[in-house]
């Protein structure tokens, strides 16, 4: 772990996502207070904290799929690489297709594994040909890691995969579309300690590329995987900072009480 | 309690005694239940085909006519040609039976009355149109003005004199014989299917015992006989002294113009405003509004609709418009007022199976950068899609077998229908629908009709049962799982 730590304190990044003073309300719940939070780019970010403390919605946030749940508002200023993507002037659909998202609960589309991968690329006209689109297909389900177990049955149901194969496809159908961000709302937490090894694996692959943010339960899944770690606590940012400080030496006494388990 | 701890697992401790009889008794319920339903079934099966079967079969008689040139002149100078007819049918029957060995005593207006009354009025048209054809072979300017039947005055009347030479001069028809095949009346034919008996002959005005022991005779002798009855399937009802030609053609054509109307409109309109309410409409006092007005609509009496569109399709809308397909009898009218019954029970499934369709997939397409549209279309729509199809075809079901509405827009009607000549008349003309043809029969005296009416619903039953049997198909083939 140490190890660890040290080489991803060697990467020095830019800022990708900034957020400030962000309140979300569900109704009159206030889920986030006031979060500002500087999420750099090709790194990975990790969002720990317990349940129902609002580090999903804040995740939501970022590519505005909240925009779905009638009751949720959200203030304050969220910017990808300087702009608003609250502004008016900002298309949600567009936005989504920047900043991809694979969800907790695998959910591959009822149809074909090409079929998955290739449905983003074919709605953003991503592919001029039968050819192109083959190749993006190819090359996202290779990045999924995935590639070698379907490629002989690429026109099989998506929905027949194991539960480990089904959520690479769907983090294979999410980079197909060439986001810049990736969010990643518990990707393991319905998988394996086999199939979240191959996971994680594969995050750390995606940083090369992409800014990648990952909320998990997991406090060593988080210490494996991010360079950066926010901890969330009853809507409020705790602590948020170099992944391998919050975990050696956090500043605040909530952060130490969690990761050693006293709260949560 | 202690006690519970040191009992043997082989004896049943009083408490799990209790418990097991509870679920024997729970499960004698449930069989009971199954079984008086099921029992149910099979009498109302068993009574309706029982009852009805009989309408597909008719009897007829099968005489040899010869078409003298003598009589048909006389019948067609007559004032009462239908009698003159009849006795040229009296008198071919005699013959016949004297050909079979039967004897008889029996006066010819008795003997005739053994077939149907329309027999004569068939015979006249036959001839009628044999001669006008014959007339046609041989290049004759046919005179435009007269009715098929009419053509036998060609043989008599004046103006016709310079056609008869045509007819009489190398006759193809005259002269020659013909064999008939001719409706028996609807006691001969319920004497046939058990209906009548000789018990009640004794007391009826229409039948007689001597005319049922020369039934008995001209059936063994092979004049008569029961027969597949094609005519209740493709002909047209007929008046209440007719029964026995009363057919459900053109309830069928009604009913099948209406469906044509319902699934065009119910089940675009539906599923459109279902989606709309379902995936786009906002979450606020209006949309519960009209969510619970449809939910309401579902559960209002369908004569209700009825006369909702007497008011506003008939009364209202066809004056104003003037349009030829919005006024009475239109099985058009009839159309748009099943669709409005249909319309919150296609809305209700299709809103349930959209609602059934998992958030996670929307999540995904959302997610992937589709917009709501696409959402939409390219995911929910096919997974509802089965879901919809059975609610729909439930719905049409349901459309098919109404009859209170379409007793207010004159879709019952007393004569019945004749078949449409076009499209118009298909969907705007007179016309009548299955269910109300049934109720119409099962008002007349004469227990023909009622037979009738059983078999009419036995073919509405057939339509129904395939309905659903291509609803059940169309599920399992688009059934997806996720």
């Amino acid at each position: 772990m140490k190890d660890m730590i040290m080489t991803n304190e060697a990467d020095v990044s830019t800022s990708k996502i900034s957020a400030k003073g962000v309140q979300v309300y569900y109704g009159d719940t206030h889920a986030i207070k006031d979060v500002d939070v500087e999420i750099a780019d090709k790194m990975v970010t990790a969002f720990i904290g317990p349940s129902g403390c609002g580090k999903s919605t804040f995740l939501r946030c970022i590519n505005r799929m909240n925009d779905t749940i009638d009751v949720c508002r959200v203030e304050g200023d969220i910017l990808i690489d300087g702009e608003d993507i609250y502004d008016k002037r900002v298309d949600p659909v567009q936005l989504r297709a920047k900043v991809g998202m694979v969800f907790q609960k695998p959910n591959p589309f009822p149809k074909s594994i090409y079929d998955n991968v290739a449905y983003g690329p074919k709605i953003h006209g991503l592919a001029k040909n039968k050819a192109e689109l083959d190749e993006i297909v190819e090359k996202a389900l290779r990045r999924g890691a995935i590639w070698e177990e379907v490629k002989d049955r690429l026109h099989a149901p998506g929905t027949g995969l194991s539960g480990g194969q089904q959520q690479r496809l769907c983090i294979a159908r999410a980079v197909a579309t060439e986001p810049e961000v990736l969010l990643m709302d518990e990707p393991c937490s319905a998988l394996d300690p086999i199939a979240t090894a191959q996971v994680e694996e594969l995050i750390d692959e995606l940083r090369q590329n992409y800014s990648v943010v990952i909320v998990t339960h997991s406090m060593q899944q988080a210490a494996r995987v991010s360079q950066r770690t926010a901890f969330f606590h009853l809507g409020n940012l705790v602590e948020f900072g170099e992944t391998g400080k919050i975990f050696t030496n956090p500043e605040d006494p909530r952060t130490e009480s969690y990761i050693t388990g006293r709260i949560g | 309690m202690s006690d519970i701890a040191h009992t043997s697992l082989y004896t049943e401790t009083p408490r799990m005694k209790k418990r097991h009889a509870a679920e024997a008794r729970f499960r004698a319920y449930g069989l009971t239940a199954i079984g008086i339903g099921l029992a149910m079934l099979i009498y109302l099966v068993f009574t309706i085909v029982s009852s009805g079967y009989n309408a597909f079969f008719q009897t007829r008689l099968t005489v040899e006519i010869p078409l003298s040139e003598e009589a048909i002149t006389k019948a067609g100078k007559g004032v009462l040609k239908t009698s003159a007819y009849k006795k040229i049918i009296g008198a071919s029957l005699r013959e016949e039976l004297a050909r079979a060995g039967i004897e008889t005593d029996m006066s010819d207006k008795e003997m005739v009355a053994i077939f149907s009354g329309k027999a004569a009025v068939e015979l006249r048209t036959a001839v009628g149109t044999a001669l006008k054809a014959e007339l046609v072979s041989k290049g004759v300017e046919v005179p435009g003005e007269l009715k098929d039947q009419e053509y036998d005055t060609v043989l008599s009347k004046k103006e016709f004199a310079e056609l008869r030479p045509f007819l009489v001069e190398n006759p193809q028809v005259l002269g020659s014989t013909v064999q008939f095949d001719f409706l028996a009346q609807s006691y001969v034919d319920g004497y046939m299917k058990g209906r009548i008996t000789r018990e009640i002959a004794e007391r009826s005005k229409n039948i007689s015992v001597a005319q049922l022991d020369l039934v008995d005779q001209m059936r063994e002798a092979g004049i008569l006989r029961k027969g597949f009855n094609t005519a209740f399937i493709t002909g047209n009802d007929a008046s209440e002294a007719y029964p026995e030609g009363a057919g459900y053609g053109p309830a069928i054509l009604g009913s099948f113009a209406m469906m044509l109307v319902v699934a065009f409109l119910a089940i675009t309109v539906g599923v459109a405003a279902s989606i709309f309410l379902e995936e786009f409409a906002p979450k606020n006092k209006l949309t519960d509004l009209i969510e619970v007005n449809i939910a309401n609509l579902a559960a209002v009496p369908s004569i209700v609709f009825g006369i909702l569109g007497l008011a506003v399709f008939i009364n209202y809308l066809g004056p104003l418009s003037g349009d030829d397909w919005l006024k009475n009898n239109s099985a058009f009218v009839g159309g748009l007022v099943l669709s409005l019954m249909t319309l919150p029970t296609i809305i209700i499934a299709t809103r349930a199976s959209l609602k059934a369709v998992p958030q996670s997939i929307r999540d995904a397409a959302l997610g992937v950068g589709a917009s709501k549209m696409q959402t939409v279309f390219h995911h929910v729509l096919p997974l509802a899609a089965p879901g919809i199809l059975t609610g729909s075809i439930i719905g049409l079901a349901q459309a098919l077998g109404e009859s209170a509405p379409l007793l207010l827009v004159g879709l019952v009607l007393a004569q019945g229908a004749a078949a449409p000549e076009s499209i118009g008349d298909f969907f705007g003309g007179p016309n009548t629908a299955m269910p109300a043809q049934i109720y119409q029969w099962s008002t007349r005296a004469d227990p023909a009709f009622y037979e009738r009416a059983w078999g009419g619903i036995i073919i509405l039953l057939l339509f129904l049962v395939t309905m659903n049997a291509v609803a059940v198909i169309l599920r399992r083939r688009f059934e997806r799982r996720w």
